[in-house]
């Protein structure tokens, strides 16, 4: 019973609060629509938002490491634009193409990463500028005009489900690579270390810890899950295009804002961001059900954002005093 | 005669002498390269497309020196083209939407600097408060019977020579912006709060206040920055104003205002955006694909900052190895 009390006490207050909007959202689900809480009914939701959930994983390992990364959507819109170009090549097989993608995402955060790790370029402006330039480039090579087409299985992996049953295929890689990321950061010391390279940077340079591979880590990693993400939008969409994940970096931040993150680096979570993609899609839905227009959840979702900014500081706050 | 005044600009002078000189062999090789880039046509869209990147720019500039930046500038460009184009539903029509875009742009600017005053950092602030004012942007734009008034805008794209009025109103806003920043107590309280906000609070300055108008200035000229668009496009557009954000910090960070807040001069932005505004000019005349601008943009941005970190006089960060995701105060530290 203490134990439970004392594992209890343990959780950080931001998780609570992340939480209790994931059960509000539900709430809002059940009683606005006819539909209802079908279990079948969330995973849906849930597998429709593995895009968002792959790369709010990329952005916070990012922000742990005191970090912020703005090119994830253009790097989500590169990928796509390789995938449909790469497909139509002949003797393409699924799996290369996917294998160049994510090794062309890892490229890009590559050079994020040593950009960001050797100079002192705030990171927030470094992706910013990154991603203009990628954002260029992809434009230039398509001549504004994405050509190519989506194999057939690729389209699988987003809406077809697994043995008959709810999970489709982007679900589960999704909750895979969560659970990977979330034991390899929180049970192993190279993990571990991205939290104390975010809490202090010096501290833990005085300590040891190599500080710059770790943020050459932490963006080589967001660039090839922001690209795997980019791989299972475009299995959704059905179609490359050059401005479909332009939101992902806005909402990858407000997801890992949701679940805890704090962008003065160290704090947040997979626990966390797994509530934030949640809350961010079901509250989607219940909006979409509605007929509201997108351009109100783009209002909902800042909303949402600097309201969570506001709770999370007053929270960090508390505990500092 | 030797005022302050006069001083405060021959020194903002002299320590941007160099970004002076290149504008200026800039426009002197393009002159003499491009036949084209002088004809009064050319000339004529060389101005209108600086008086946008001016205004917005001298908005980032203050929210800059205050040691914030601000990521809703696009967005609230956009929303007063937007609204501007709203004139037929409201009383008063055209003179009114004027009023009401860049009162739009002024209340994003309070609400921006009062989410900062209550603990929220500012890049996100702004950041999420874009997507807030893009939505409503977008939302609005969809309004049936929304059209640009034409008269109007013609009013505004009058010209005196080659001169369009808006690069006028631009370079008025500069200096007078200038002005504020170095000569009127809030806006030396604005740069020590940006040097130093711990030391601008225990000194008792009106830090608050100074946070509020700093940012309240910047959406205001956001707007107008807006209305200069419209001028050149005719069109409400919530999505008109995506590259200002990219195109106003990097016009900053070349004007030497250091990122990090309180130092830099707002005199600077001229030759800054004269150069942006330049070699966007230069790829249009010479029919070079468009999309090299947006390249182009982003290596002057990291360029800027490498420069200025090697100068030695850049980016103040916390300490050797890396900084902070973004510049907080209490990072600082």
């Amino acid at each position: 019973m203490n134990r439970v009390r004392s594992t209890l006490a343990r959780v950080p207050a931001q998780l609570w609060v992340a939480y209790g909007l994931v059960l509000a959202c539900l709430l809002l689900l059940a009683l606005s629509t006819t539909g209802g809480l079908s279990p079948d009914r969330v995973l849906r939701i849930l597998s429709n938002a593995a895009p968002l959930g792959v790369v709010a994983i990329a952005q916070t390992i990012v922000i742990i490491n005191r970090g912020i990364d703005l090119s994830v959507g253009p790097i989500m819109n590169t990928a796509g634009i390789m995938v449909a170009l790469l497909s139509v090549q002949p003797g393409a097989t699924l799996a290369g193409t996917i294998a160049v993608v994510l090794v062309a995402g890892a490229a890009i955060g590559l050079v994020n990463g040593v950009l960001l790790a050797y100079t002192r370029i705030p990171p927030l402006l470094g992706t910013l500028a990154t991603a203009a330039i990628i954002q260029g480039v992809y434009s230039l090579i398509t001549r504004g005009q994405p050509k190519g087409t989506i194999p057939g299985e690729l389209r699988d992996l987003a809406d077809g489900r697994i043995l008959g049953s709810a999970f489709s295929g982007s679900l589960v890689v999704w909750l895979v690579l969560l659970v990977v990321v979330g034991v390899l950061l929180s049970r192993t010391v190279a993990g571990r270390r991205f939290y104390a390279v975010g809490t202090s940077p010096r501290a833990s340079w005085l300590s040891g810890v190599p500080v710059r591979s770790h943020t050459l880590v932490a963006y080589i990693a967001s660039g090839m899950l922001a690209a795997l993400a980019g791989v299972l939008l475009i299995a959704y969409s059905g179609s490359p295009s050059l401005t479909a994940a332009d939101n992902y970096a806005l909402n990858s931040v407000v997801a890992a804002v949701i679940g805890g993150a704090a962008l003065s680096g160290g704090a947040g979570g997979m626990v966390g961001t797994f509530a934030g993609v949640a809350v961010l899609s079901l509250l989607t839905t219940v909006l979409n059900s509605f007929n509201v227009p997108s351009a109100v959840q783009l209002i909902v979702n800042g909303t949402v954002l600097i309201a969570m900014l506001f709770v999370n500081g007053r929270i960090l706050g508390s505990r500092r005093r | 005669m030797i005022s302050p005044l006069s001083t405060t600009a021959a020194r903002s002078v002299r320590r941007a002498g160099l970004l002076w000189a290149v504008a200026l062999v800039l426009v002197v090789i393009a002159a003499i390269a491009l036949p084209a880039f002088r004809t009064p046509v050319s000339i004529n869209s060389l101005l209108a497309a600086l008086a946008p990147i001016v205004l917005i720019s001298v908005g980032q500039a203050i929210a800059v020196l205050y040691g914030g930046i601000d990521l809703s500038v696009g967005a609230v460009a956009g929303l007063s083209t937007v609204v501007l184009s709203l004139h037929t539903l409201v009383p008063g029509g055209a003179p009114v939407a004027v009023l009401l875009a860049l009162a739009a742009g002024l209340l994003i600017g309070v609400l921006n600097g009062a989410g900062v005053i209550a603990g929220i950092n500012p890049l996100l602030m702004t950041f999420a408060m874009a997507g807030v004012v893009q939505g409503l942007a977008l939302l609005l734009q969809s309004t049936p019977d929304a059209a640009v008034p034409f008269d109007l805008v013609r009013v505004f794209s009058v010209k005196v020579g080659p001169v369009p009025v808006f690069a006028i109103v631009a370079l008025v806003a500069l200096v007078l912006a200038w002005l504020w920043m170095s000569q009127s107590r809030l806006g030396r309280v604005v740069q020590a709060a940006g040097y130093d906000q711990r030391i601008a609070v225990r000194l008792g300055f009106p830090v608050r206040r100074a946070t509020i108008v700093a940012f309240a200035l910047a959406g205001l000229l956001a707007a107008m920055g807006g209305l200069a668009i419209v001028t050149r496009t005719f069109a409400a557009d919530a999505l008109v104003g995506s590259s200002s954000i990219i195109d106003s910090i990097a016009t900053v960070l070349v004007a030497g205002i250091v990122i990090t807040g309180g130092v830099g001069s707002i005199l600077s932005v001229l030759p800054a955006a004269v150069i942006i505004a330049v070699v966007g000019q230069i790829i249009t005349l010479t029919g070079t694909d468009a999309y090299y601008q947006t390249i182009f943009k982003g290596l002057l941005l990291l360029a800027a900052m490498g420069v200025y970190q090697l100068a030695g006089k850049g980016i103040r960060l916390p300490w050797r190895l890396r900084g902070a995701a973004i510049i907080t105060k209490e990072a600082a530290r």
